[in-house]
């Protein structure tokens, strides 16, 4: 579903990413870790097209992000959860949710229909419809930010470190709602810093160092690695 | 109710709308695509001469006497083509600046205002003349003691129904919801299948389009027109928007008003006042920005999680 292969990028003449290759399959659950700086958020905007790689390829569905263009990502089945969120504050919780259903050009689903299984996965969405999404809480907000992502009924969801600012108890709710849009069959790469949470509800793993991948694995044998060990647990 | 202060109320009300519609276009452009287009009040004044063109066209070609309907579909096809001419400004020029400092833009619109001003003096028939510019109407209805030119109604009614359409599309239509989202937020926009640069010509093309209307209005209410128009009328607008609150509809509205408020006051209060009103305006301009320096609506820009 998504193929990464020996992207590199830089910011100014500061390398980036290395060589990154990854893979999400069909219907797989990834996550790709790294500490602070390891260029986790270059690699989201890379897959979204949002900033050209300088060489290697970025293929979603088969098609080469680069010549698709970050707009027909949506219309190939992607949702995204970017960082902090990014939901456009003074648009409602409604306003939100639509453009993200009509940017997936999805004819056999209805808006309303959509709205109503949101509402079903995250109750709090279904009395906050009208109101503005930047006078949320976090929390509610990081909810909206997955229903934005889910809304259009994409094959593969990409989110970058959604559980940064959440309290303890909400990460616990908000990946047991990951786990389910895992078991629904659809692709996710979760980016996290939060390894532990992410190497248990993924299958396999990436660890980002310094713009490349230090290391990769079924999530079992990651969680029992000395490298992850000693970063996160 | 004193026939002067009923007098005096219409003026307010006829400036402040001719005032409004090009402060909206100052307001708009900035809000959505985080530039300050100072050239605006120069492409707005394009439009009366665009008008005069098509008039001429008409009158030579077509019906010798055309009338009010000539100068109807004159300022239509000047609304037109002044909005297609804002897009043409944002592709090649302003385009160039997206990425770059806002002071970058800002430099490179203002010497555009000077390249539209020289172009409309070197290409209209002796252009560094005032034109003559038709009223539309020199009706005036009689209300008792108080004068009503039919024209001043006008004015009010095209200005508060561009308004209202202006609002209806911004907060009603898909299109209004994409042009929203994009001035909040490019990048997610582009995430949302919206294209930034197709967003940014509707944008241009809508405030072009009623900063015509404007210029339009400015030169029929003072009966003639000149290349130059464009300064003044620009920076009183850009000043409704930014004592309003730059980014904001409603601030351009409320600060069009206040201006004109003062413009007529001044006018009415002082002898000699015409002579002085750029004076008390722009004073307003300093007095607001210094107690208020986000504008009188204008809001802390929403922070980002």
């Amino acid at each position: 579903m998504l193929e990464m292969e020996r992207v590199n990028t830089s910011y100014g003449t500061v390398p980036m990413l290395r060589e990154v290759s990854l893979r999400v399959g069909e219907g797989e659950m990834v996550c790709l870790l790294g500490p602070n700086g390891a260029g986790k958020s270059t690699t989201f905007n890379a897959i979204c097209g949002l900033l050209r790689a300088e060489s290697g390829q970025v293929r979603i569905a088969g098609r080469d992000v680069r010549d698709c263009g970050t707009e027909a990502l949506a219309s190939l089945g992607v949702g995204f959860v970017p960082e902090g969120r990014r939901l456009f504050p003074t648009l409602t919780v409604r306003e939100n949710l639509r453009l993200a259903f009509d940017a997936a050009r999805a004819p056999a689903l209805e808006f309303a229909a959509q709205i109503e299984k949101m509402a079903q996965l995250f109750p709090r969405i279904r009395e906050r419809l009208d109101q503005r999404s930047g006078t949320m809480s976090g929390g509610e907000q990081a909810m909206v930010a997955l229903a934005r992502a889910l809304i259009g009924e994409p094959r593969l969801v990409v989110m970058d470190e959604p559980s940064l600012g959440l309290s303890p108890k909400l990460i616990d709710e908000y990946f047991q709602i990951v786990a389910r849009i895992r078991d629904q069959g659809k692709a996710v790469l979760l980016i996290e810093q939060n390894a532990e949470t992410a190497l248990s509800i993924a299958e396999r793993g990436y660890l980002l160092v310094r713009g490349r991948i230090a290391l990769q694995g079924a999530s079992a044998d990651l969680l029992r690695d000395d490298t992850i060990r000693h970063m996160y647990l | 109710m004193d026939a002067l202060v009923a007098q005096h109320l219409l003026n307010w009300l006829v400036l402040g709308s001719i005032y409004t519609l090009v402060a909206l276009g100052f307001s708009l452009l900035f809000g959505v695509l985080d530039v300050i287009h100072f050239s605006h009040g120069d492409v707005s004044m394009a439009a009366p001469f665009v008008a005069l063109a098509v008039i001429q066209a008409v009158t030579v070609t077509l019906v010798p006497d055309g009338g009010t309907a000539t100068l109807i579909l004159a300022i239509l096809a000047a609304t037109l083509v002044v909005g297609l001419f804002g897009v043409l400004v944002d592709w090649l020029v302003i385009r160039r600046f997206r990425a770059a400092p806002a002071m970058m833009a800002l430099v490179a619109t203002v010497a555009l205002g000077t390249v539209v001003r020289e172009l409309i003096r070197t290409l209209y028939p002796q252009g560094s003349n005032p034109k003559p510019f038709p009223a539309l109407t020199t009706e005036v209805l009689r209300l008792g003691e108080v004068a009503v030119p039919v024209f001043s109604l006008i004015v009010i009614f095209v200005s508060v129904a561009t308004v209202a359409a202006l609002f209806w599309l911004l907060n009603r239509t898909p299109v209004g919801l994409r042009i929203r989202a994009v001035a909040e937020d490019r990048a997610v926009a582009r995430l949302m299948a919206i294209r930034p640069d197709r967003i940014f010509a509707i944008t241009f093309f809508i405030a072009s389009a009623i900063g015509a209307v404007g210029a339009v209005f400015f030169a029929s209410h003072a009966g003639v027109v000149r290349f130059d128009f464009g300064v003044q009328l620009g920076l009183i607008g850009f000043s409704a928007a930014v004592i309003g609150g730059l980014g904001s509809m409603q601030g351009a509205i409320l600060g069009s008003l206040l201006i004109a408020g003062v413009d007529t006051t001044v006018q009415m209060t002082i002898p000699d006042g015409a002579s002085y009103r750029l004076v008390f305006i722009f004073a307003l301009v300093i007095l607001v920005l210094v107690l208020k320096p986000s504008g009188v609506l204008g809001k802390p820009v929403f922070e980002k999680v």
